[in-house]
């Protein structure tokens, strides 16, 4: 393998920035795919974007392009026009390179139920191209890494969701990639076990210096462990940044009253809080506690029945629909 | 954060691994010998061996029961060419609608294919691998019992000159035999490849494999058998895989009786033609299977 690992430190702080950078882990340029059909979809529009190596957040909502992407990265399927490079290897040219030096977890179930983690993560690892014995001790590892160990030998029918995700990643891991690409990880998951995916997710990007994209819908979960966001709507690039940029825009109280929804806007405005009608919600940009205390204050004052008062997760979406609007963000 | 949750994670290091990768055409071979001791259950549970090794033993019975009379003084009880022409289509059929969904069906009901096509394989690797696999095992299936009743028959030859009579005899019967399992791994694949239900697939290729054979018998018989010489008796044979497989014997000079009329007049090429049609087709169907699989 000539290619190393990228230590770990120097990704942190390095935003996903202009094309060109020669350390981008992937690279895309004006990449465009159309399926073709009666009616043409586009599902990629002129992407041009850098990732950097560290843990990199793909979001978008369901349907932005974002598995189109990844199926393009994986040298899959050609893109219409442009160009992608993965660890400065060429998409359309060298997918098998590529494919030598990626990870991949899918999205949806894709896991025998009739065969045990070690025999599936095994004989993955032999069509990663890594001989006998070292496939053998390679799966041993990534199943403990994620952390399987006796029920490893279970056949995997046996298994709860959480443990079918953790053998979907270390089956990404028995090869040693480079670069993983995560699809929706925390897919199907309860909350305790979101977290643990996410925070084992954290652990290889930051301690095995493996470079890591995760695609995901929920920007308010994968921003906990991203260096860098990139967002895509409807196959173009919303925005690439890293981590602080983006969140400092994403933290809102969401109001609702059952009425007074305008009298409620006019008060927070008055005591300097630009406050955006969502449908019945009123947004408000989060400062700190003090801004709880000020909108209840304007809501006892107004003497209004406050029916929710919450720290909205951000759907990305929503997220650029506000800033294009401007107003939630001062 | 869940403490249970993290906590279950062992802290032992990550190792990356700088040693040699196997290329392409390696793990291609990887994924074939999996593939092929998976067509004979071999590394899987007891359940998946009963039917191709009681399907081995069924079609190894006649070269043993040869064996057992020639050594009494009889002749050969079949030809190498032919073997036991019903037996050899019931066994091949039952192997195939049995087997041919545990290498393709399985992979596409869990939907394990994106793992394969995520690796340093080109897209028409994995159904490469499939088929030389299942090839391979019928020509177990076929070969090894052909090989029974020569080595059964020599046993008792009386002299060299009968050993190579034999052995002049048995050369051509391989030679069929490989074209049994080229032909009909290719077509049970890419039947049993439509659907991922297994069910479904043997039905399919068992349905598929009994249906145009009774349907080439019922005409055949209904054209006055065997031994009938009508065009019509002559050129059914080629709705099925089994008797087309019978009449490229018989046009290249098979003269046992097989499953086709002994005399096809000049159709024999037809048989031929036939024969390559279906091969290329079935293989031209697994290639678009997989192509747009590894898409989607």
């Amino acid at each position: 393998m000539p290619d190393t690992h990228p230590p770990a430190s120097s990704a942190a702080g390095n935003p996903a920035t202009a094309a060109g950078d020669p350390a981008g882990v992937i690279e895309t340029r004006a990449l465009t795919k159309v399926y073709p059909g009666k009616t043409p979809v586009t599902a990629l529009d002129s992407l041009t974007v850098s990732v950097a190596p560290g843990v990199t957040g793909l979001v978008g909502a369901n349907g932005a392009g974002k598995s189109t992407l990844i199926k393009i990265l994986l040298g899959l399927i050609p893109p219409t026009k442009g160009q992608a490079q993965v660890l400065g290897h060429d998409t359309t040219a060298e997918g098998e390179r590529i494919r030598t030096l990626l990870g991949y977890m899918p999205e949806h179930d894709c896991l025998p139920p009739d065969v045990t983690a070690t025999e599936l993560v095994t004989h993955l690892g032999r069509m990663s191209g890594l001989p006998p014995t070292v496939a053998k001790e390679r799966a041993a590892e990534s199943l403990r890494h994620v952390g399987l160990h006796e029920e490893r030998y279970r056949l995997i029918g046996t298994y709860s969701t959480g443990m079918k995700q953790r053998v979907k990643l270390a089956q990404a891991l028995v090869g040693d990639p480079r670069l993983l690409l995560l699809d929706e990880p925390t897919n199907g998951l309860d909350p305790a076990g979101r977290n643990a995916m996410l925070e084992l997710i954290a652990r290889i990007g930051s301690e095995f210096g493996i470079s890591i994209v995760v695609a995901s819908h929920l920007l308010g979960e994968i921003e906990r462990i991203c260096d860098h966001l990139v967002a895509i709507e409807a196959g173009r690039l919303l925005r690439a940044d890293s981590i602080t940029s983006f969140t400092q825009a994403s933290e809102v109280l969401a109001v609702e009253v059952e009425e007074g929804l305008a009298q409620l806007a006019e008060e927070l405005a008055r005591h300097g809080l630009a406050a955006t009608l969502r449908q019945r919600t009123l947004l408000v940009p989060l400062d700190g506690d003090e801004t709880y205390d000020t909108v209840r204050d304007c809501v006892a004052t107004l003497k209004l029945p406050l029916s929710r008062l919450e720290q909205r997760r951000h759907q990305v979406e929503e997220l650029f629909r506000d800033e294009n609007e401007g107003a939630v963000n001062a | 954060m869940p403490e249970q949750a993290a906590g279950v994670i062992h802290d032992l290091g990550y190792r990356s691994y700088d040693g040699p990768r196997l290329g392409r055409a390696q793990i291609v071979r990887a994924l074939t010998l999996h593939s092929f001791r998976s067509a004979w259950g071999i590394g899987r549970g007891v359940k998946a061996k009963i039917v191709p090794i009681l399907a081995f033993i069924v079609m190894c019975l006649p070269g043993f029961v040869n064996a057992f009379a020639v050594n009494r003084g009889n002749a050969r009880l079949f030809g190498y060419d032919v073997y036991t022409p019903q037996l050899r289509v019931l066994v091949v059929t039952i192997f195939l609608a049995a087997q041919a969904p545990e290498l393709v069906s399985r992979d596409l009901r869990s939907r394990v294919l994106p793992l394969y096509f995520s690796r340093p394989l080109r897209r028409g690797d994995y159904p490469l691998a499939k088929y030389i696999a299942l090839t391979a095992a019928l020509l177990i299936l076929i070969e090894i019992p052909l090989l029974i009743l020569y080595v059964g028959t020599i046993a008792s030859a009386k002299n060299s000159h009968g050993v190579w009579e034999e052995t002049r005899a048995l050369i051509p019967g391989l030679g069929l035999g490989v074209l049994w399992a080229v032909l009909m791994a290719a077509i049970a694949l890419v039947l049993a490849s439509f659907t991922g239900r297994r069910a479904y697939a043997t039905g399919i290729v068992a349905i598929t494999c009994f249906l145009l054979w009774t349907l080439s018998e019922l005409l055949i018989n209904a054209e006055g058998g065997l031994t009938a010489t009508t065009t019509a008796a002559r050129i059914v044979g080629v709705f099925s895989p089994f008797t087309v497989i019978d009449g490229v014997r018989i046009w290249l000079g098979g003269t046992n009786q097989g499953l086709d009329p002994t005399n096809l007049g000049h159709f024999g090429p037809l048989y031929g033609v036939v024969a390559v049609v279906m091969l290329a087709a079935s293989l031209g169907g697994l290639a678009a299977r997989y192509r747009k699989a590894s898409q989607a």
